[in-house]
């Protein structure tokens, strides 16, 4: 009895030694130690042996499938640790080819700063609101209270579509149109294209700009530095700071222009700020009463402030952009630099 | 903390039904976790008369007894010794429920019984289980136990924030809900009167830890009955979910149910020196509690001790060796407080937690000590009878001083913008009990009381304030603004960052167009875009109208690239276009239009490049769309003339054309000078926003089987388009086809002339079952059936 089962291990092991590859060593495992096998069908033969016999019949048979397991996991170690050292082998790499690119495109310039604006005045509460590019005289000057007649109008650089509808000039429309639909409390920015009839390396005949609206009680003309220089510092670095100057805009009182100290010279004067040291960024005011009058909100009751600022002016300084034409070009080498 | 409704009552007149009542106890701060009925069950159990009672034939411990239930006459089995024939008693009768435990008609020993003569303890009243309840001879037969013994009550649950020890007893949640409501706080009378012995001569006391224990009040009481305790204190103590055990041990736990202040008693008999210690636990020291656990203390844990042994760890629960039992006749009374961060080490380090370690762990007052330990003498007196001892022995080192606090009204107003005149504030603060000490200009001292130890601050006050005001009257005034199209806002940002990730270039051209360029597109005469807004005075020419394409601008900004030798391109453009017909102003939307000429992929030294195709192009449209949520999207030849004949498409969604794609016909190319093949593709983005409702993808479940694939190939004429054969093969049993994957198209002269090979992976899946493979191949049997008898195709 004991020599067969020899027998079995025997020809277990040198089948076992000659393989290569861990699919036939699956093959031979079932064919030795699986349950057709004949280690299996000799097992069977306990149930014909005396019953003082059994333990130690079945002891040798168990000792022997014990036997053949470990050679089977010896071996598919073995198999496993060959292959593994072949794939090392066969997959050279030259780490200096380059890989497989997936170039991503890139937003415009100017949508860049444009989200970032909206971002940074919806963090702070702002809602964005939009109006008609094509406008009429009244949003765009009576409203504003630019009355006819009144010399702001005469400008020569207004487009016009018809008598009374035209380009608007200025986001500043926005103003009016949310303050004809809204009562009060208003905190609304409006991003938005705005065209005058100029062309040149810092003016477009189409270019952007943002407003912005706040209307309620207590408002005051320290919320419009704040709000501003928050902005200016998020949108530029803390370093820069702004001062108002005074200045005329028909639908605020009192308006002023903003400047910004030059986000390239940080005030010591260089080419962009022409040596003084400021950059002029856009104008602001306190809503002028009698445009409250005019949307009858009450003037008493609510005070309110409003600024303009230009979009692709804050995306040139940015982005130290030279020319404003370079922006409208659409030139790819210039596009995927952002 | 658990407190009932009727025992509310006793302190505050309220008249609020539950809901109402939690309703106030919310918002004023003290949340409602449940709210309980309790005695509603009783109400079936009805007062009856055993008007006959004779022994079980059978059984020698059994009674039978003749019930009158009010209106007939029932024979119920009882094994109760103490019924007795004339006894009023508690009967629960066939149907009703008792906890758990319906009362059934049963057999018992070969005689039915009727329901059943309950005890105490079955009608939970108590834990008495000795024989059946025996009620007074008044007790009119056939009326509900509930309503004659006033059982029914309401508990509430209340979840009592960390800061207020004063809302864990009955009588600071009424102090609250009177200052809430504006009613008067009813507080129990106190007097006593003691006998001519004075507690010295019995008893002595000595504070050996006052840094542990800053007040400890004794008093005795000599030659008490120890019994159960009456109907209504044991009422009380169950509706708040404390079990009764004997009239004085009730007694110490309605007061500190009523006042938020543990007591304890002790039995005289078993002090040791006839002295009460507060100590320090030596190291190792045991104590047998009552809960039946010896435990073992360490230095840090404050034991109350007499000469010999421990008797109790201090605040927290109370040793074996010295409680309270029916022979007890002269008891010890303890009040006191232990410093709080102690008893919390001491309870967690041994694992114990008691409704007095809860309370103690919460810095209750030393003041209050005293007041429950003269209101439980009082209730012993009354209940328990007995002498009490003249005077108290009274350690408390150093007296709690009431401390007084400013507030400033202007503070009030400008923190809470409400506008309540001083006299107001005042009045909210001494509903609280906080008393007006001292007024200045704009200054108001308040004298806080004892039991409200969180008060120490101007901000304390003004949160009471607020409290009582009612969080929700603060008027407020900002509303939201609702002008910003939040929807079409971030779609806009959706779509330019999806491109951006394809690789494509966002470009941005004036709003001025070329009027030619209509033509050179082939746009119709009739059609929307030649419906444009004129310029009267225009830059030039070529820029005299207000753009209703993007396509011109795209192009030139193409050709330029090109000619900088930039041949592969991905250019984008998301802006406004305009139409202008009859209306004063124009009407403005936002267009997408996207390009795309030269080679799909950069440059890879592994594979070959492959030029922009048709379906490069509708993969990307059909992206854009998914991420949109829109579904349900068909495909039809364009209409546009600007597409070679055949490449072009229409996007169709809900009837109406959203966009189109195609291949530019190279001979429209050249009229821009473009001599590269292009695809375009638009997609019109304001009409797409106002068919679609759906604002944002919804959760749909996820198949929990696994899905089973198979591969479907066949030939087919070219007639039949793939869109068609999909349904034919969706229809066949749309709940289980989840997908039809495409997965190859093959054409060749080994086919028939004008017809095609395709190949479809189908999905299949159930929300119920795992498919078995009886079931997928019947049911693709049937797709393959469904498809012979409508495209007559032949299997592969």
């Amino acid at each position: 009895m004991k020599e067969e089962l020899n027998k079995i291990l025997e020809s277990a092991k040198s089948e076992i030694d000659k393989t290569g590859s861990i699919h036939e060593l699956q093959q031979l495992k079932s064919r030795f130690i699986g349950k057709k096998s004949g280690l299996m069908n000799f097992m069977k033969q306990i149930s014909s042996l005396p019953k003082e016999e059994r333990p130690a019949f079945g002891q040798l048979v168990n000792e022997t499938k014990q036997q053949i397991t470990n050679i089977i996991l010896k071996c598919e170690a073995a198999i496993k640790e060959s292959d593994y050292k072949k794939t090392l082998k066969s997959e050279f790499i030259d780490l200096t080819m380059p890989g497989r690119k997936h170039e991503k495109g890139s937003l415009h310039p100017i949508t860049l700063v444009w989200r970032e604006i909206e971002d940074i005045f919806i963090s702070m509460g702002f809602d964005v609101a939009e109006g008609p590019d094509v406008e009429d005289e009244f949003h765009n000057f009576d409203a504003l209270n630019t009355p006819p007649d009144h010399p702001a109008r005469n400008l020569s650089d207004t487009f016009y579509i018809e008598n009374d509808v035209l380009l608007r000039a200025q986001t500043s429309t926005v103003q009016v149109r949310v303050m004809e639909k809204h009562k009060p409390p208003i905190k609304i920015i409006s991003p938005g294209r705005c065209y005058r009839n100029e062309n040149d390396a810092s003016h477009s005949p189409a270019f952007h700009q943002v407003e912005a609206l706040v209307v309620d009680e207590d408002v005051t003309f320290a919320d419009l530095r704040d709000i501003l220089n928050i902005f200016l510092k998020k949108m530029f670095g803390e370093d820069i700071s702004s001062r108002f100057r005074p200045h005329f805009f028909p639908f605020t009182e009192p308006s002023a222009e903003i400047d910004i100290i030059c986000v390239n010279c940080l005030g010591k004067g260089c080419n962009i700020c022409k040596g003084s040291g400021w950059l002029e960024m856009g104008g602001a005011g306190m809503v002028d009463p009698n445009v409250f009058d005019m949307l009858e909100i009450d003037s008493e009751k609510y005070t309110g402030y409003a600024f303009g600022l230009g979009i692709d002016r804050i995306a040139m300084l940015k982005f130290k952009i030279p020319d404003m034409r370079m922006l409208f070009a659409n030139d790819v080498r210039f596009l995927k630099q952002f | 903390m658990r407190i009932s409704y009727n025992w509310l009552k006793q302190y505050i007149n309220i008249n609020l039904n539950s809901k109402e009542l939690e309703e106030k106890l919310t918002f004023s701060g003290i949340e409602v976790e449940s709210i309980d009925k309790i005695g509603e069950e009783l109400k079936q159990v009805i007062i009856g008369k055993i008007v006959e009672k004779t022994s079980h034939p059978q059984a020698d411990k059994l009674s039978i007894c003749r019930v009158d239930d009010g209106n007939e006459i029932k024979q119920v089995i009882c094994g109760a010794p103490n019924c007795a024939k004339n006894q009023k008693i508690a009967f629960a009768p066939v149907g009703s429920k008792l906890g758990e435990f319906k009362i059934k008609k049963v057999k018992l020993r070969g005689e039915e019984s009727y329901g059943m003569i309950c005890s105490e303890q079955e009608l939970g009243i108590s834990d008495n289980h000795d024989g059946i309840m025996i009620l007074p001879d008044d007790a009119p037969t056939g009326k509900d136990l509930a309503s004659y013994l006033n059982l029914t009550d309401t508990s509430f649950e209340l979840e009592i924030t960390p800061n207020r020890p004063d809302l864990l007893g009955m009588v600071g949640v009424a102090r609250d809900l009177s200052a809430l409501l504006k009613l008067p706080l009813n507080l129990p009378e106190m007097s006593l009167k003691s006998g001519k012995k004075k507690i010295e001569e019995a008893l002595a006391l000595e504070n050996e830890a006052p840094e542990l224990c800053s007040r400890y009040v004794a008093r005795m009481i000599e030659g008490v009955t120890i019994c159960e305790s009456p109907q209504w204190l044991k009422k009380r103590l169950l509706a708040v979910g404390l079990r009764p055990i004997n009239n004085v041990v009730d007694i110490t736990n309605f007061v500190m149910m009523e006042f938020g202040h543990p007591l304890h008693a002790f039995d005289y008999q078993d002090l040791e020196g006839k002295k009460i210690i507060v100590r320090r636990a030596t190291k190792k020291e045991k104590i047998p509690a009552l809960d039946e656990e010896t435990y073992t203390l360490e230095q840090s844990d404050l034991v109350i001790a007499d000469a010999s042994k421990p008797i109790a760890i201090a605040g927290i629960i109370g040793g074996v060796n010295s409680h309270i039992t029916s022979q007890t006749t002269n008891i010890v009374l303890e009040a006191a407080n232990f410093n709080y961060a102690n008893i919390r080490r001491t309870s967690r380090r041994l694992k114990i937690s008691t409704d007095s370690s809860y309370r103690f762990e919460r810095n209750l007052s030393d003041e209050t000590a005293e007041i429950v330990s003269k209101r439980a003498a009082q209730l012993i007196l009354e209940i328990a009878g007995g002498t009490l001892l003249q005077g108290t022995l009274d350690s408390y080192p150093d007296p709690q001083k009431a401390n007084i606090v400013a507030l400033r009204p202007s503070r009030v107003k400008k923190l809470l913008t409400i506008k309540e005149d001083d006299t107001t504030l005042i009045n909210y603060l001494e509903g609280l009990e906080l008393r007006l000490h001292k007024q200045e200009k704009d200054k108001l001292f308040f004298e806080i009381p004892f039991f409200r130890k969180d008060l120490t601050r101007e901000i304390d006050l003004i949160e009471e304030i607020i409290r009582l005001h009612g969080y929700n009257n603060v008027e407020t005034f900002h509303k939201s603004q609702n002008i910003m199209n939040k929807l079409s806002f971030y779609a806009r940002r959706k779509l330019q960052d999806i491109l951006v990730s394809y690789g494509f270039c966002e470009v941005i051209n004036w709003s001025f167009a070329d009027p030619k360029d209509l033509d050179s597109l082939n746009i119709p005469e009739s059609d929307e875009r030649r419906n444009v807004a004129k310029i009267i005075n225009p830059l030039g020419n070529d820029f005299a109208i207000m753009r209703s394409t993007l396509l011109p601008g795209i192009f030139k900004n193409t050709l330029l690239n090109i000619s900088h030798g930039q041949k592969e391109l991905k250019l984008f453009e998301l802006n406004k276009v305009f139409f202008r017909k009859d209306e004063k102003l124009a009407t403005e939307k936002y267009n997408l239009t996207v390009l795309l000429t030269g080679n799909l992929n950069p440059t890879f030294w592994k594979e070959k490049p492959k030029e922009i195709d048709f379906y490069d192009v509708k993969g990307i449209v059909e992206e854009l769309l998914t991420s949109l949520d829109l579904e349900d999207v068909d495909y039809i030849a364009s209409k546009e003339n600007y597409f070679q004949p055949g490449s072009g498409a229409d996007i169709i969604f809900r009837k109406n054309c959203i966009g189109n794609f195609g291949k530019l016909d190279p001979k429209i190319a050249q009229t821009f000078s473009l001599e590269q093949i292009i695809f375009i593709f638009e997609l019109s983005i304001d009409d797409i926003f106002s068919l679609q409702e759906k604002r944002y993808p919804t959760y749909k479940s996820i198949a929990k089987f696994p899905p089973v694939l198979r591969d479907l190939s066949f030939v087919i004429s070219k007639e039949f388009l793939l869109k068609d054969i999909k349904n034919i093969i969706f229809k066949t049993n749309p709940k289980i086809i989840k997908n039809v994957v495409l997965f190859d198209e093959f054409i060749s002269d080994k086919i028939k002339e004008g017809y095609r090979s395709l190949t479809f992976s189908l999905v299949f899946s159930s929300e119920t079952k795992t498919l078995t493979d009886e079931f997928i191949n019947n049911l693709l049997k049937t797709i393959i059936a469904n498809l012979e008898k409508s495209c007559k195709i032949e299997m592969r």
